[in-house]
C-alpha cells in the first residue's frame, strides 16, 4: 500500500540564510562507502556558512512536514574558504575523528585516517590526551591531529577541508572537526578571519556552545520555512472546520450563582448549583502565579517574574501573567514530559531492548515549540515517518523485543487520542471493555499496512484440565486478521488526503479517522486531558479509558471540545480559556474525600496537586541558578559504533531529556554517576526511567523515600551547596541587609515573601557572622563537573575504566566545591537554611 | 450490583484451598521468610562452575576449563575453584537445567531472569524482589523491605506494583544506601540544626493550611522519612560491628556485600539482591568472552569464599532455614571456546543454586548432556525457578496480582520444583 510518491527528494540545495559566516560549507550525500572522497556522483544537499574551521554539528535535514531526516551515512562535509595571508612560514593543524583531507590552493596537504568501527568491549582505556604546548586544547580520543608546515606566498589562498562523517558502524557526527594555524606563535587560531577563536579549551567550549545555539535557532528557521506549505494547508483545513462548526448550534452557557469569569465558569457553576456545592475562594495572587508558572513552564517563577507580576495593576496581573507565560519557551518542555508517558516514549542509550522506541521526544518538543495544531500532531505521529534515530515520528514505530509492535502502537494511540483502552485485547477479548482481540489486531494491521496475525505470546494458553480463564480468547495464534478501522461509531469514513502526507496510505486513513472533525471524541479526549492536567481531575475519569465513562459535566466537555476544534486545535487557546476561568484560579478543595468527593468531581475547586518529578527537579535547579550538569546521555562518546546500537541523547538541560541509564549489566564503568543522582530523585517522585507502556496518571504518591532522597541524596546536597555557581553565593556577596536576603530566599524558593515568624527564625540563625561573611580576596572556581570521556563502551570492562567511574562517583558524593568567598561557618548555616526551605513540604505542594 | 470489577476478577480467578492456581495441585510451602539473591551479571559459565564436564583445552577441545572435585553430596561434582562451596553443598540444591531462549542481549535476559517474563508492551512487570516485598510485607518498620547492592535498573524495578515496592540501593558499601546517609559534610550538629529548621518550616506551613489533607499528609510523611533513616537501620551497615575473623572469612568486596546482606536480613529486610559486578578481576566479569576466560577462576574463588561463608554464617546464626539464598545469572556459556579462548552465550541450559530456605537440599535437579549444552531429562523454565523461590517463601506463584484492574499471575505458569520441598 505504499504510495509511490517520493516525499523527501532532495531539492536543489540553496544556501541556508540562517547560518552565515565567511566559511562556506556544503553537505554532500550519497557518497560511495568504499571511497567516500569520490564525490563525482554525490549530491550537494545543504549549503551554509560557519565563522571558522570548527565543526561540531551539522544542520538537521527536514522533510516538508518538518520531520528530521537521516542523511546518507557516510556523508561529506566540505568547507571552503579563501583569504589573504602575509607571506611566510605557517603550520596547519587538521583535527578529525575520521577520514579528512585538507588542501591549500588545490593541493592536498594533510590527510587523516578513517575511523575504524569497533565491536569490542574490552579495549584498554586510552592514555589521557596529550597536553599541547601553550595549553592548546588536546585532541580528544580518538581524534587525530595532522600537522602541515608550509611557506605561503603573500596573497589570497584557498583552503578546502573535506571530511567524511559517519559510515558503516560509525556515528554520523563530526566530533571536533577543526583546522587551526600558527605562524610560529604557540597559540594557534582556528582557520578563519583574524579574530577567529584560539584552539584553547575555553575558546573551544565557548565556540561549541555558540555553534550549538546558532544551529538550533537555524534549524527552527529552516524547518518552519520547509514546512510553510504544509502549515498553510492545515490552516486552511482548520478554517473549514471552523466554518462547518459555526453553522451548527453549540452548547448555550447557562447562568449560575458561582463567580463567572468566562464561559467555563457558567458550565461549571450551573453544575455546582445543581449539586448544591459552593465554590472555594480565589487563590491569592502569588499562589496563582506559582501554580500558573508551574503549569505553563514546569518551573517556579523567578523573583524578577514575581516582582514584575506585583508591579502590574492588581486587576491586570493575572491576565498579563497568562499572556506572558503562554509565550514561554518552556511551554514545550512541560508538555513533552506528559506525552512521553501517554505515548510510551522509551528510547534507550544502549542496544535497544525491552520495548524501546526511538527518541520521538525531539519531534514532540519541536511540535510544541512550533505550536503545531494538535490534530496535526496526532496525524503526524500516526504516519510514523521521518528519522528513527533523530526522533521524528518514525521513532514511535519502533518497539524492540515486542513481537507485535503495531498492536502495541494501536493500543497506545487509541488510549491517547480516543480514550479507548485496548491493552486487554492484546491477548484476549477485553472482559470489561467493548473490544475483542480482533479489534486491536485489525487496527494494528492498518498501522502495519498489512493484515497481521495474532502472535503466539499474545494469547492466553488453555491447559487441558486447568481452570478456565475468566476471559474469552476468540482468536487462535497465527489466525490472520484483516486490516480495518475498529471504531465505526466514532467515525466511519474520512479523506486520508491530509495536509501532512504519510508514506503509508493505511496510516493516513487511521490518522484521518482519528482527527476527523465528525469524530468529536478526539477533541473531547484531548480537552479532558488538558483539563485534568491543570485542575487535577478530569471531566471524564479515567482520562485514558472512556468505555464506561460518564462525564461529570457533559456540557462543559462539549463546550471545550467545540472551542478547541473551532480554534485550530490550538493547545494554547484551550489552555488560556482554562487559565482565565475562576474555576482554575480557585483554591484547592481541602479534603478531597469530603462529601463523597463531589467538590473535586464537579470542580468546586481544583484538586490539590504536587509537583511532578520533572517540575521538582527543574525548579530546584532553576531556583539556585544551577544547571542540571549531568553527563551526556551516551555510552559511546568516541563515535565508533552506529546509532542502531548506541544512541547519543545529548546533554540534558531539562529533566524530560533524561533517559533510562540502562545499566542492566550492572557494570560500574557503564554508570553515569551524575545522571544517576538526578534519575534517583526523578524516579522516587514518579518519573519512569523505562516507559514500556502508556500511562496517563502516574504513581507518584508521597513516600518517605521521597523525603530522604531529597534530604540526603547527591542532588539535594548540590542544590543546598553554596558553590560559586549558586545564585545564593552571588546574593550573599552583595551589600544587602540580612532581612532582604531572607526575603529573597523565600521569594526565590517559595514565590512569596517571608512571614514575620520566618524572618525571625532565620534572622536568629544567620545574624551571627553575617557582617563578616565575605572573605576578601578569595577566588571563584569553576564547578563544571566533567566525566572522563575516555571511558566508553569499547573499554568499559577494563579495570581502569571501572576505577575511573568509581572515583567519579566517590567525588560526586562530596558535592560541588564550596565557595571560598564566604566564611565557612556562615556558609554552612546558610546552606542549612536553604536546605530546610527546599525540603519543606511547601516546596513540592502546588498552591 | 456493588461488587467492584476487581473483586469480580478475584473471585473468578481464585480456586478453592491452597491449590496452585495454575495446575490444581497443592502448593508446596517452604519456611523461608527472606531471600538473598546473589546476581552474577554477565552470564556465568555453568560448565566452569556448577555443572563441570570433561576438561577442554581453552582452544579446539570443548569442555570445562577446570578440573572437577567431589562435594558433600555424593555423585555431585563442582569445579575445583568451588572448594568451599563443595563442603556446604549438602545445604544447597543445584538447578542444572534452567533454560530460556534469549542469548543475544544481556539486558533482555537480565530482565527475564528478574521478572520471569518477556516484556509485553501493555504493562511493565515487577522484579521478583518487588513481588516478594509485596507479598511478604515489611518485617520491621525500622528497615525498608527491599535492598539492592548494585546499580538501579529496570530489571529490579517494581513495574506495575508501583514505587511503593521499589528498592533502596547502594553501589559501594562505604557510601551506604542512597538517600539514607547524611551528606559527608553534614555532621550531627548540622543535621540537628537542619531538622529543627525543617520542623519549624513544616509546622508553619501546616498551620497556614489547617484543613488541607494533602498538606497535612505531606508534612507527616516528611517527618516519617527522617525516622526511617534512624540508627536502627544505619547501624546495620557498620560491618565493623562483626568480628574481624568473620569479616575476613567473607573475603573481598563481594564477600563484604554478602556479610551486609546477612545483617540486613537479620534486621528484617525481606529481599536483598547482591550484585557480583567486579569485572575488573578478569577484564570481563562473568561475561567471559575471549581473554576473560584466563582469570575467570579469580571470580569463581571470590564467589566461592563469600557464598560458602554466607551459608555457614547463616547456619551459625540459625537463619539458614528461614533464609533462601539464590545464585542466579542471565544465562550460561557453551562448552566450546571462541577464537579468543573465551566463551559465548548459552541459554539452552545453565545453572542456578538455591541454598537454605528450609528446602530439601543436597541434590542436583536436572541433568545436562556430556558437554552441558542440552538438558537430557527436563528443562526448568525461568517461571519454574521463580515459582520455586516463591513457594520456598510461602508465596503462591499462581496468585493474581493486579495491574490496575488487570489480574496478572505472580509467575507465568511457573511450576515449583517439587523434589525440593519436604
Amino acid at each position: 500500500m505504499l504510495i509511490p510518491v517520493c516525499l523527501f527528494a532532495a531539492a536543489t540545495a540553496q544556501a541556508n540564510p540562517a547560518l552565515t559566516g565567511p566559511v562556506r560549507v556544503e553537505i554532500l550525500e550519497n557518497v560511495p562507502a568504499k571511497d567516500p572522497l569520490d564525490l563525482s556522483a554525490a549530491s550537494v544537499t545543504e549549503i551554509y556558512q560557519e565563522p571558522a574551521f570548527a565543526f561540531v554539528r551539522t544542520p538537521v535535514k527536514f522533510s516538508p512536514n518538518a520531520f528530521a531526516l537521516d542523511r546518507s551515512s557516510p556523508f561529506v562535509l566540505r568547507a571552503t574558504y579563501e583569504r589573504s595571508l602575509p607571506g611566510g612560514a605557517y603550520r596547519f593543524r587538521m583535527r578529525a575523528r575520521g577520514l579528512a583531507v585538507l588542501s591549500i590552493d588545490g593541493k592536498e596537504v594533510a590527510r587523516s585516517k578513517a575511523q575504524p568501527a569497533n565491536t569490542s568491549g574490552d579495549d584498554p582505556v586510552p592514555p589521557p590526551p596529550v597536553r599541547l604546548e601553550g595549553n592548546l586544547r588536546p585532541a580528544p580520543y580518538p581524534h587525530q591531529d595532522v600537522l602541515h608546515s608550509a611557506e605561503l606566498a603573500a596573497g589570497r589562498h584557498t583552503f578546502v577541508l573535506t571530511a567524511v562523517i559517519g559510515g558503516k558502524g560509525l556515528y554520523p557526527s563530526p566530533g571536533e572537526l577543526a583546522v587551526s594555524l600558527s605562524r610560529g606563535e604557540v597559540l594557534e587560531r582556528l582557520l578563519g578571519p583574524d579574530d577567529a577563536p584560539f584552539l584553547t579549551d575555553s575558546d573551544w567550549e565557548r565556540l561549541a556552545a555558540a555553534m550549538e545555539a546558532r544551529h538550533r535557532a537555524a534549524d527552527v528557521t529552516r524547518r518552519r520555512e520547509t514546512g510553510k506549505e504544509v502549515a498553510a494547508a492545515w490552516k486552511a483545513r482548520h478554517e473549514q472546520v471552523r466554518t462547518t462548526l459555526a453553522a451548527q448550534p453549540g452548547p448555550v452557557a447557562p447562568s449560575t450563582q458561582a463567580p463567572v469569569w468566562n464561559a467555563i465558569d457558567r458550565f461549571v457553576g450551573a453544575r455546582l448549583d445543581a449539586e448544591k456545592l459552593t465554590p472555594t475562594g480565589l487563590t491569592s495572587d502569588l499562589e496563582f502565579l506559582r501554580r500558573l508558572t508551574l503549569d505553563t513552564t514546569g518551573l517556579i517563577p523567578t523573583p524578577a517574574e514575581v516582582r514584575g507580576f506585583l508591579a502590574d495593576a492588581p486587576a491586570k496581573r493575572r491576565g498579563n501573567a497568562i499572556a506572558r507565560l503562554l509565550k514561554s519557551d518552556s511551554w514545550a518542555d512541560h508538555w513533552v514530559s506528559y506525552w512521553q508517558d501517554v505515548l510510551a516514549e522509551n528510547p534507550g542509550i544502549l542496544k535497544p531492548d525491552l520495548n524501546n522506541t526511538g527518541p520521538f521526544r525531539w519531534w514532540m518538543h519541536q511540535s510544541f515549540t512550533d505550536g503545531i495544531p494538535f490534530d496535526r500532531f496526532a496525524a503526524e505521529l500516526v504516519s510514523m515517518d521521518g528519522s528513527l534515530h533523530q526522533g521524528a515520528p518514525a521513532a514511535f514505530a519502533q518497539s524492540t523485543l515486542n513481537d507485535s509492535p503495531m498492536a502495541a502502537k494501536a493500543d497506545i494511540l487509541a488510549q491517547a487520542f480516543l480514550g479507548q483502552r485496548m491493552a486487554c485485547a492484546r491477548c484476549h477479548d477485553a472482559p470489561f471493555h467493548p473490544f475483542r482481540q480482533k479489534d486491536l489486531f485489525s487496527l494494528a494491521g492498518m498501522l502495519a499496512g498489512k493484515d497481521l496475525s495474532v502472535t503466539k505470546t499474545s494469547t492466553v494458553p488453555m491447559t487441558e484440565g486447568a481452570r478456565k480463564p475468566a476471559v474469552n480468547v476468540t482468536l487462535k495464534p497465527g489466525e490472520p486478521v484483516a486490516q480495518a478501522w475498529p471504531f465505526p461509531s466514532l467515525a466511519s469514513h474520512a479523506d486520508p488526503n491530509l495536509p501532512s502526507k504519510a508514506s503509508l496510505l493505511s496510516r493516513a486513513q487511521v490518522a484521518a479517522l482519528i482527527i476527523a472533525p465528525e469524530n468529536t471524541r478526539f477533541a473531547q479526549v484531548i480537552v479532558n486531558r488538558v483539563w485534568k492536567r491543570y485542575l487535577g481531575t478530569g471531566i471524564v475519569e479515567p482520562a485514558d479509558d472512556w468505555s464506561r465513562a460518564k462525564p461529570s459535566n457533559a456540557e462543559l466537555l462539549n463546550y471545550l471540545a467545540r472551542e478547541f476544534a473551532m480554534n485550530g486545535y490550538d493547545l494554547k487557546h484551550l489552555a488560556r480559556m482554562i487559565f482565565e476561568s475562576h474555576a482554575y484560579q480557585r483554591k484547592p478543595v481541602e479534603d478531597p474525600a469530603a462529601e463523597m468527593g463531589k467538590p473535586v468531581k464537579y470542580f468546586a475547586g481544583p484538586a490539590r496537586r504536587k509537583m511532578t518529578a520533572e517540575q521538582l527537579v527543574d525548579s530546584l535547579h532553576a531556583s539556585v541558578g544551577k544547571d542540571l550538569n549531568v553527563e551526556e546521555m551516551n555510552l559511546n562518546p568516541v563515535g565508533d559504533r552506529p546509532p542502531t546500537q548506541f544512541l547519543n541523547m545529548g546533554k540534558p538541560e531539562r529533566s524530560w531529556q533524561m533517559t533510562a541509564l540502562s545499566n542492566e549489566r550492572d557494570r560500574p564503568a557503564l554508570a553515569l554517576p551524575i545522571a544517576q543522582s538526578v534519575s534517583d530523585v526523578l524516579t522516587t517522585y514518579g518519573w519512569r526511567q523505562s516507559r514500556q507502556n502508556a500511562v496517563t496518571s502516574r504513581d507518584d504518591a508521597a513516600s518517605p523515600m521521597q523525603t530522604l532522597i531529597l534530604a540526603n541524596g547527591i542532588l539535594g546536597t548540590r542544590i543546598a551547596r553554596l558553590s560559586d555557581d549558586s545564585y545564593f553565593t552571588g546574593l550573599l556577596l552583595k551589600d544587602m541587609p540580612l532581612s532582604s536576603v531572607i526575603n529573597e530566599m523565600f521569594l526565590r524558593l517559595l514565590s512569596r515573601p517571608a512571614s514575620a515568624e520566618e524572618t525571625r527564625i532565620f534572622t536568629a540563625l544567620l545574624k551571627d557572622g553575617y557582617a563578616g561573611r565575605r572573605v576578601a580576596g578569595a577566588a571563584s572556581v569553576d564547578n563544571v563537573r566533567k566525566s572522563d570521556t575516555r571511558v566508553s563502551w569499547s573499554n568499559h570492562l577494563s579495570a581502569e575504566a571501572t576505577l575511573i567511574r568509581m572515583e567519579e562517583e566517590k567525588k560526586l558524593r562530596m558535592g560541588d566545591q564550596p565557595t571560598a568567598r564566604l566564611a565557612a561557618q556562615f556558609r554552612e548555616k546558610f546552606e542549612d537554611a536553604l536546605w530546610s526551605v527546599v525540603n519543606s513540604p511547601e516546596f513540592v505542594v502546588i498552591p | 450490583m456493588n461488587i467492584t470489577r476487581r473483586e469480580l476478577m478475584r473471585t473468578a480467578a481464585l480456586t478453592p484451598g491452597v491449590a496452585l492456581a495454575n495446575t490444581g495441585e497443592p502448593m508446596p510451602k517452604g519456611k523461608a521468610d527472606a531471600c538473598i539473591f546473589l546476581w552474577l551479571g554477565g552470564g556465568a559459565a555453568h560448565i566452569d562452575t556448577f555443572d563441570p564436564k570433561r576438561r577442554g583445552d581453552g582452544k579446539k577441545v570443548a569442555g570445562s576449563y577446570y578440573d572437577s572435585i567431589p562435594t558433600a553430596v555424593r555423585d555431585v561434582k563442582l569445579t575445583e575453584h568451588l572448594a568451599g562451596t563443595a563442603k556446604v553443598l549438602d545445604r544447597c540444591a543445584l538447578v542444572r537445567t534452567l533454560s530460556h531462549n534469549i542469548v543475544s542481549e544481556h539486558g533482555a535476559a537480565t530482565n527475564l531472569v528478574h521478572t520471569g517474563r518477556m516484556p509485553s508492551g501493555t504493562i511493565q512487570y515487577p522484579s521478583i524482589g518487588s513481588i516478594v516485598t509485596r507479598e511478604l510485607g515489611t518485617k520491621s518498620d525500622k528497615v525498608p523491605p527491599y535492598v539492592v547492592m548494585g546499580y538501579p535498573n529496570i530489571a529490579r524495578d517494581p513495574g506495575y506494583l508501583g514505587a511503593k515496592y521499589g528498592y533502596i540501593y547502594l553501589t559501594q558499601i562505604e557510601t551506604g544506601p542512597n538517600g539514607f546517609m547524611r551528606p559527608p559534610d553534614v555532621d550531627l550538629n548540622r543535621e540537628d540544626r537542619r531538622e529543627t529548621l525543617l520542623g519549624q518550616m513544616r509546622d508553619l506551613y501546616a498551620k497556614r493550611y489547617p484543613g488541607d489533607q494533602t498538606v497535612a499528609s505531606q508534612a507527616a510523611i516528611s517527618a516519617t522519612g527522617f525516622r526511617m533513616a534512624g540508627p536502627a537501620f544505619l547501624n546495620v551497615f557498620d560491618l565493623a560491628r562483626e568480628s574481624k575473623t568473620l569479616r575476613e572469612s567473607y573475603g573481598g568486596e563481594f564477600g563484604q556485600r554478602c556479610l551486609l546482606a546477612r545483617r540486613l536480613v537479620q534486621a528484617g529486610v525481606r529481599f536483598v539482591e547482591v550484585s557480583f559486578n567486579l569485572n575488573f578481576l578478569n577484564g570481563t566479569g562473568w561475561d567471559t568472552h575471549n581473554e576473560g576466560q584466563v582469570n575467570q577462576h579469580l571470580l569463581i574463588r571470590d564467589l566461592d569464599q563469600a557464598f560458602a561463608t554466607l551459608v555457614a554464617d547463616l547456619e551459625k546464626n540459625r537463619m539458614l532455614d528461614s533464609t533462601l539464598v539464590v545464585i542466579a545469572t542471565e544465562f550460561g556459556r557453551p562448552a566450546a571456546f571462541d577464537a579468543g579462548g573465551g566463551r559465548g552465550h548459552h541459554a539452552e541450559v545453565f545453572s542456578a543454586v538455591l541454598a537454605g530456605g528450609g528446602l530439601r537440599t543436597g541434590q542436583a535437579i536436572g541433568t545436562t548432556d556430556e558437554l552441558g549444552m542440552k538438558a537430557v531429562d527436563r528443562k526448568i523454565s525461568v517461571p519454574d525457578l521463580h515459582a520455586t523461590i516463591h513457594c520456598a517463601l510461602g508465596i503462591d506463584p499462581g496468585k493474581n496480582l493486579f495491574a490496575g484492574e488487570r489480574p496478572v499471575p505472580i509467575t507465568d505458569k511457573g511450576v515449583p520444583v517439587r523434589e525440593l520441598f519436604v
